[in-house]
C-alpha cells in the first residue's frame, strides 16, 4: 500500500510529515486517542505507585478486580451506542429505571416465585425488551423526541420498580447463592499465570460486547442503523424501512438493561428497587462513556471498540483515583474527572470537526 | 379619499383590534382545567387536601421547581437544554448553608451570594454552549458532574446541620407567609409574570423564539444569537441560586448531600408538561408554572390518598407522554391538512 | 407631473455593467450587463447554469464580482456584503422562505428590526405598519397575529415579500417565485407585483415559465453561457423567440444510437394523479428504452418519479410493472420489484456523508452482502464497491474513503452505483447530473446508455434541456402536472423548451 501511494506524490496527504499525520490520527481516530490515554494513565499511576503516593498497590490484580465496575458501565454504554447511533436525537435516559425494574423482576421470579435461573433471567430480559419497545414505539412510530420519551419512561419505570417491590429490596437464600456467580474466577488452563478476573466480565460483558459488535458490523441491521443515523432521509430513499430498525435499537437497549438488572442483583446480593436510579443513576455515566468513546450525539458515528476502551479508561482512572484520594474524597474526585473528561471530549469533537471536517 | 370613508368613531376607538396572539394558549387552559379537576377530586376523596395546611406546603414545593423552570423554559425555547441544574442547585445550596452556619450572614447576603454563584455557573454553561459550539446536553452532563464535585467538597460530611433560621422567610412556617400566601411562591409568581412579559413583549424575548425556530435565519435577520443564548443560561443559573435558597428554607435545619439529585429532570418534566417544545421555538413560562403545580399536586395527592408515594412518578411519566403526545398528533393532523 | 416621472424613469434604479465572476478557474459569468428601471418588472431568463443566480447573488451581496461595476440611482456603489445590499434597499425573496414557523406574521416581518416603545416591542405601531404591508402583498389584516407555520406556502411567500418591503425595498429580487404556486396563487402574486411597481419598486423576476412572463414582465434579459445576450421589451418577443435566444445556436446533440427499442413494456402509468402535483399522467417505458420526462421546476415531473418509487402515494390512476398493477407504500417495496431511483438532491437524499464509498454503494442492496440472510461479509462489500469503482471510473484511492471527501461528479457516480448493484428492471433518474462537472456528466450519460442497451428501462426526469435531448429515445414534456407534448430526439431544443415553458398549441409538433 505504502509503495503505491508513494508513487503518487501529487496527493497532499502523503507529503505531510509523520508528526502531523500522527496528530490527525490522534484527533480523528478516537480509538487511538483512548488507547494512548490508557497507556499514559497506566504509566502515571505506576510512577505514583512506585513513589509511594498511593494508598494501595496499582497492580494487575487491582486493575483486574476493578473491572467488575466495567460490567454495567460498558453494557449500558453499548446500549447508548445503539440508540445514539440511530440518529434523530437518539438517547435513552430510562436505562437506569429499566435496570431497576428488570432487577426486581428477576429477584421476584428467581428469589420469591421459585422459578429456575434460566427462566427468571429470560423473564428479566424479555421484560427489558418490552420496556425498551415502549420507548422505541414512542420514538419511531409516534415521533417523540427520544429525550422526552425516555424522560417520561424514566419516571414511569422507576415508579413501577419502587411500587412493585414495595420500596424494599427483594432478598432470599437463592439470591444470596447467586451472589457467588459474581465472584472472580481463575481462567482454566492459562488462569494460573493471570490475575483473577471478575466472572461478570465473561458471563455478561464479553458476550454483550461480541453480540453488539456483530450486530453493528456483521449484520444488515447494523448497516441500516448506521444509514438511518447518518442520513434519515437518504436511508428512506435507499429503500430502508427506517422505523422498525429504530424501534429495535430501543428494544435492544431494554434487553441490555435487563441483563444489567441481573448483574446488579448478583453484585448487591439482593434486588434493589433503586439499583439503576440511586444517586446520579446509571444513564448519565453510560451516556458519558458513549460520548467519550467517540459516539457523535447527532448519530451515525460510533464504534463498539471506542465504548469499550472508554469504559476501561474511566474504570482504571476511577480505580487510580481511589488509591490517590483515599476514602470519600476519591468518590468525589471521580465525579470531577468524569465531568472534565466529558467536557474535554466534546470540545475535542467540535475542534476535530472544524479542523478536519466531518468526523 | 379613504380618510373620508372612515367613520370617526372607528378611528378613535380601535375596537378590540388584536395586535398580538391570545395571551393564554389552549394547552395552558387544558392544564388549568386538569389541575382544577384534580383539586376537586382530591378535595372530595381526601378530607384535608383543600385545607391551607395542605395547599401551602404544596405551593412551597412548587416554588423552586417553577422558578428554575422559568430559566429552563428560556433555554429550551432556544432549542437548548441544561441537565446540570441538579449539580448547580447542590453547589449553591451548600455554599449558602455554610455561609449561614459558619458566618451567620444576613438574609440579603445569603441570597445575593447564592444567586451570584448560580450566575457564574450559568455563565460557564452558556459560554461553552454559545461560543464553544458543542451540544448542550453533552456539555451540561459534564458540568453537572463538575458542579456535583465542588458541592460535595464544600459539604465535607454528608449533611450540613443546624442551619440558622435566616431563610425561613421563604419556608413552610408562619414567617414564610403573608395573608396565607407563601413568600417563595409569591416571588415565583412575580418572576413568572416578569418572564412572561419579557418573552412576550420585548425584542430580546422574541429573539429567543426566533433562535429556537431557525437559528440561521435569525442570524441573517440580525439577531445576536450567541449573546442571547448565553443570557438564557445565565438567567437559569441566577434562578438556580434563588431556588437553592427556597429549597434550604423548605427543608429542615439540615441540608442533605442529595439536595440536587434528580431536580434537573423534575424541572424539565414541568417545562415539557407545560407545553414547551423540546425542539425549540415554542414555549411558555405560565405553562411551566402550571406543569410544576400539576406534578406537585399529583405527588401530594398520591400521598394523601394513602397510595404508595412512589406511584406519583408513574403519573408524571404519563403526563409527559400525554402532553407531548397530543401535541405531536395535533401537529401531524395539521400537517396532513396543509 | 409627467415630466418629472419621465426624468426619474430615465435613470435606472440599479445597473450592473461588465460583471465577470469565476469560481476557481470556471467562468460563471463572462460578461453581464443589466439595467433595471424603477417601477418595472425586469425578467431574467436563461437555462440552468447560464449565470442568473450568480448575477443575482452579486447584486444581493452574497457573492463578490471579479470585475465590473454597480450603479444605484446613477451613482457607483460597492456591495461588499448582504448588509450593504440591504442598506441600499436590495431585498431578495428566495424559493425557500427564511421564516420562523412559530412566530406570528407581524413578528416574522419585523424580526431583528422591531419597532419599540421603550423596552417593549410596539405592537400597535407594528400592527399599523403591517396594515399597509399586508394590503400591498394581498393578505388580510387578520393573519397578522397568526403563526406563520399555519399558513400555506403561497401565503408564506407573501409574508416573505412583506418582510422584504418592511426593509424599504427599492429593488426586489424574486427567485422562481411561481415554481411552488398554483395558478390562482400566481394570479395573487402578480397583482402583488403590480401594486409594488406602482409605488416605484424595481422588480427583478427570475422564472423558467416563459408564458407567465408575458403577463407580468415589462422587459426581459436573456442570459446564456454566462453572458447577457439581449435585453428587450417583452412585447417585442414571443415565447419561441425567447427560447431560441436562451438555447442559442447550440448544435443539438441527440442520442447517437436512438434505436426506437422494441422490448416489452416495463413501466406503464395509466391516468396517474397526485392531488396538487400532477394529473392523468399516462406513459409507457419499454425495456431498453430511455424515456425523458422534461419539465421545469414546479412542473410536477419530480413528483411523478416519487410516486413510481413509492415515496408518494398517488390519489388516482394506476402503475403497472410488466403488466401487473402495483401499489407501493414505501421505496423498499419498489426496490423489491426492481424499480431503482437516483434521487435529485444528492446531499439530502442520496449520500451518507461520513460513511465510506463501499457503504454508500451497497446500502441499497444489503441482501447481496452474504448468502446468509441478514449477514454482512466485508469481503463482498469491498469487492462489489471495487467492481463499481472500476466500472463507473470513480476516482478514488480506495473504497474506504468517505463519500464526503469526493467531488460532486464522483459522489454522484457512487450514488448511481447503488442503483446498479442489483440490476434494475426500471431505473428512474431524477436530475442525474445536477451539480456535476462536464466530464462526469458525459460519463454518467454513457453509463446509462450502456444500461439501456443491456435491456434496462430508463426514465430520466430532468430540467436540463441538453441532457434530456442527449439521453432520451422519446421526450415527454410536463407542464403544470400534465404531459403536454411528446418529441422524438431530433426535435429542436427550441421546440421542447417552448412546449415546457408554456407556448400553447404546439402539440402538433410531436
Amino acid at each position: 500500500m505504502s509503495t503505491t501511494t508513494a508513487a503518487k506524490p501529487a496527493k497532499p496527504v502523503e507529503t505531510r510529515s509523520l508528526g502531523s499525520r500522527a496528530l490527525e490520527a490522534l484527533l480523528t481516530q478516537r480509538i487511538v486517542l483512548l488507547a494512548v490515554l490508557i497507556v499514559v494513565l497506566l504509566i502515571v499511576m505506576t510512577i505514583l505507585d512506585s513513589a509511594g503516593a498511593l494508598s494501595g498497590s496499582y497492580n494487575s490484580d487491582y486493575l483486574a478486580a476493578s473491572l467488575i465496575n466495567a460490567v454495567p458501565l460498558a453494557m449500558l454504554g453499548l446500549a447508548q451506542l445503539l440508540v445514539i447511533l440511530s440518529g434523530r436525537g437518539g438517547i435513552d435516559l430510562s436505562v437506569g429505571s429499566m435496570v431497576s425494574v428488570t432487577g426486581i423482576a428477576f429477584g421476584m421470579a428467581y428469589g420469591l416465585w421459585g422459578w429456575n435461573l434460566v427462566t427468571a433471567m429470560l423473564f428479566a430480559v424479555v421484560l427489558g425488551g418490552i420496556l425498551g419497545g415502549i420507548n422505541g414505539a414512542l420514538v419511531a412510530y409516534v415521533g417523540f423526541p427520544p429525550l422526552i420519551a425516555t424522560l417520561a419512561t424514566f419516571y414511569a419505570y422507576r415508579s413501577v420498580a419502587l411500587v412493585w417491590s414495595d420500596q424494599k429490596p427483594v432478598n432470599s437464600a437463592g439470591i444470596q447463592a447467586f451472589y457467588s456467580a459474581a465472584k472472580a474466577i481463575e481462567l482454566p488452563v492459562i488462569g494460573a499465570s493471570l490475575p483473577l478476573i471478575p466472572l461478570g466480565i465473561f458471563t455478561f460483558l464479553i458476550p454483550v460486547v461480541i453480540v453488539v459488535w456483530i450486530l453493528l458490523n456483521k449484520t444488515t441491521f447494523g448497516r441500516r442503523v448506521y444509514a438511518a443515523g447518518t442520513n434519515d432521509t437518504a436511508a428512506v430513499w435507499a429503500g430502508i424501512n427506517v422505523r422498525p430498525n429504530r424501534l429495535l435499537v430501543y428494544v435492544l437497549s431494554g434487553v441490555i438493561s435487563g441483563l444489567v438488572g441481573i448483574v446488579t442483583v448478583a453484585q448487591f446480593a439482593s434486588a434493589r428497587p433503586d439499583a439503576g436510579t440511586s444517586g446520579n443513576g446509571m444513564a448519565l455515566p453510560a451516556i458519558t462513556i458513549a460520548v467519550l468513546g467517540g459516539v457523535a450525539i447527532t448519530g451515525g458515528i460510533g464504534r463498539v471498540a471506542g465504548v469499550v476502551l472508554a469504559t476501561v479508561l474511566i474504570v482504571w482512572l476511577n480505580a487510580g483515583i481511589l488509591l490517590a484520594f483515599p476514602g470519600n474524597d476519591g468518590v468525589q474526585v471521580q465525579l470531577l474527572a468524569l465531568g472534565l473528561v466529558l467536557v474535554f471530549a466534546s470540545l475535542l469533537n467540535g475542534l476535530t470537526r472544524r479542523k478536519y471536517g466531518g468526523i | 379619499m379613504t380618510v373620508l370613508d372612515r367613520e370617526p368613531s372607528e378611528a378613535v376607538k380601535p375596537v378590540a383590534r388584536r395586535v398580538l396572539p391570545p395571551p393564554v394558549t389552549g394547552q395552558e387552559l387544558v392544564l388549568v382545567a386538569v389541575i382544577a379537576v384534580l383539586w376537586v377530586l382530591l378535595g372530595i376523596f381526601t378530607p384535608s387536601f383543600l385545607s391551607p395546611s395542605s395547599i401551602q406546603p404544596l405551593l412551597v414545593s412548587v416554588a423552586p421547581i417553577a422558578l428554575i423552570g422559568v430559566g429552563m423554559t428560556f433555554i429550551i425555547i432556544t432549542a437548548g437544554i441544561d441537565v446540570s441544574v441538579g449539580g448547580a442547585i447542590a453547589l449553591c445550596a451548600v455554599v449558602t448553608a455554610k455561609l449561614l452556619v459558619n458566618y451567620a450572614v444576613p438574609l440579603p447576603v445569603a441570597v445575593a451570594a447564592s444567586m451570584a454563584l448560580g450566575l457564574v455557573l450559568g455563565l460557564v454553561n452558556g459560554t461553552l454552549i454559545a461560543y464553544g459550539r458543542v451540544h448542550a446536553i453533552i456539555i451540561t452532563f459534564g458540568t453537572a458532574n463538575i458542579f456535583q464535585f465542588f458541592a460535595l467538597r464544600v459539604f465535607g460530611s454528608s449533611t450540613v446541620n443546624n442551619i440558622p433560621a435566616t431563610l425561613d422567610v421563604f419556608g413552610r412556617g408562619d414567617v414564610g407567609r403573608t395573608f396565607g400566601v407563601p413568600h417563595s411562591f409569591a416571588i415565583t409568581i412575580l418572576v413568572v409574570l416578569l418572564a412572561w412579559w419579557y418573552l412576550r413583549h420585548t425584542a430580546g424575548g422574541r429573539h429567543l423564539f426566533a433562535i429556537g425556530g431557525n437559528a440561521n435565519a435569525a442570524r441573517l435577520a440580525g439577531v445576536k444569537v450567541q449573546p442571547r443564548v448565553l443570557l438564557a443560561y445565565a438567567i437559569t443559573g441566577t434562578l438556580v441560586g434563588l431556588g437553592a435558597c427556597f429549597l434550604i428554607a423548605a427543608g429542615t435545619s439540615t441540608l442533605d448531600q442529595g439536595v440536587g439529585i434528580g431536580r434537573e429532570l423534575a424541572v424539565i418534566a414541568a417545562v415539557v408538561i407545560g407545553g414547551t417544545s423540546i425542539l425549540g421555538g415554542r414555549g411558555s413560562v405560565i405553562g411551566t408554572l402550571l406543569g410544576a403545580i400539576l406534578v406537585q399536586t399529583v405527588t401530594s395527592g398520591v400521598t394523601q390518598l394513602g397510595w404508595p408515594s412512589q406511584l406519583a412518578n408513574l403519573f408524571v411519566g404519563l403526563f409527559i407522554i400525554i402532553a407531548v403526545g397530543t401535541d405531536l398528533l395535533r401537529e401531524r393532523a395539521r400537517r396532513r391538512k396543509a | 407631473m409627467p415630466y418629472a416621472a419621465d426624468a426619474v424613469a430615465t435613470v435606472p434604479r440599479v445597473s450592473l455593467s461588465g460583471i465577470v465572476k469565476s469560481y476557481g478557474g470556471v467562468r460563471a459569468i463572462r460578461n453581464a450587463d443589466i439595467s433595471v428601471a424603477p417601477g418595472t418588472v425586469h425578467a431574467l431568463v436563461g437555462e440552468n447554469g447560464a449565470g442568473k443566480s450568480t448575477l443575482i447573488k452579486i447584486l444581493a451581496g452574497a457573492e463578490h464580482a471579479d470585475a465590473g461595476s454597480v450603479q444605484f440611482n446613477g451613482e457607483t456603489v460597492s456591495i461588499a456584503s448582504t448588509t450593504d445590499a440591504i442598506a441600499l434597499g436590495v431585498q431578495t425573496v428566495y424559493q425557500e422562505p427564511q421564516l420562523f414557523p412559530e412566530l406570528s406574521v407581524a413578528e416574522n416581518v419585523f424580526v431583528g428590526r422591531e419597532l419599540k416603545k421603550g423596552a417593549r416591542v410596539d405592537w400597535a405601531a407594528q400592527a399599523d405598519a403591517m396594515h399597509g404591508l399586508l394590503d400591498t402583498v394581498g393578505l388580510p389584516d387578520s393573519v397578522s397575529t397568526e403563526a406563520v407555520g399555519t399558513l400555506s406556502i403561497a401565503q408564506q411567500q407573501q409574508v416573505s415579500i412583506a418582510k422584504a418591503l418592511a426593509g424599504d425595498a427599492s429593488v426586489l429580487i424574486l427567485d422562481e417565485p411561481s415554481a411552488i404556486l398554483t395558478d390562482s396563487e400566481i394570479d395573487v402574486l402578480f397583482s402583488v407585483i403590480r401594486r409594488l411597481t406602482a409605488t416605484g419598486v424595481a422588480v427583478i423576476y427570475i422564472s423558467h415559465r416563459l408564458d407567465e412572463l408575458f403577463r407580468i414582465a415589462d422587459v426581459v434579459t436573456v442570459m446564456r453561457d454566462g453572458e447577457t445576450i439581449t435585453t428587450m421589451p417583452i412585447g417585442e418577443l414571443s415565447v419561441r423567440e425567447i427560447a431560441e435566444l436562451m438555447v442559442g445556436g447550440v448544435l443539438t446533440e441527440s442520442r447517437s444510437d436512438a434505436t426506437g427499442a422494441q422490448g416489452e413494456v416495463v413501466l406503464e402509468l395509466d391516468r396517474l394523479s397526485l392531488e396538487n402535483h400532477f394529473q392523468n399522467i399516462s406513459l409507457i417505458v419499454l425495456a431498453g428504452e430511455i424515456v425523458g420526462l422534461y419539465g421545469l421546476i414546479g412542473s410536477g415531473a419530480g413528483e411523478i418519479a416519487s410516486a413510481v418509487y413509492g415515496m408518494k402515494k398517488p390519489t388516482g390512476g394506476s402503475i403497472r410493472i410488466k403488466g401487473e398493477v402495483i401499489q407501493l407504500k414505501r421505496p423498499a417495496q419498489a426496490r423489491k420489484l426492481g424499480i431503482h431511483l437516483l434521487p435529485a438532491n444528492r446531499s439530502a437524499q442520496g449520500s451518507f456523508s461520513f460513511q465510506s464509498i463501499a457503504f454508500n454503494v451497497t446500502v441499497g442492496e444489503l441482501q447481496l452482502l452474504s448468502r446468509l440472510r441478514g449477514w454482512v461479509e466485508q469481503r463482498r462489500d469491498r469487492s462489489i464497491a471495487q467492481e463499481f469503482i472500476r466500472r463507473l471510473a470513480v476516482k478514488t484511492p480506495s473504497e474506504k474513503q468517505p463519500i464526503s471527501a469526493m467531488s460532486g461528479g464522483n459522489a454522484q457516480k457512487v450514488v448511481l452505483a447503488r442503483q446498479l448493484v442489483n440490476r434494475p428492471e426500471l431505473l428512474v433518474l431524477v436530475e442525474p447530473t445536477q451539480g456535476v462537472d462536464v466530464g462526469a456528466k458525459e460519463e454518467i450519460h454513457r453509463i446509462v446508455d450502456g444500461l439501456a442497451s443491456e435491456g434496462t428501462a430508463v426514465l430520466v426526469v430532468t430540467s436540463d434541456l441538453g441532457e434530456v435531448q442527449r439521453m432520451s429515445d422519446r421526450i415527454l414534456v410536463v407542464r403544470s402536472g400534465e404531459i403536454v407534448s411528446e418529441f422524438t430526439p431530433d426535435a429542436t431544443q427550441v421546440e421542447i423548451l417552448a412546449a415546457a415553458a408554456g407556448e400553447r398549441h404546439q402539440e402538433d409538433l410531436s
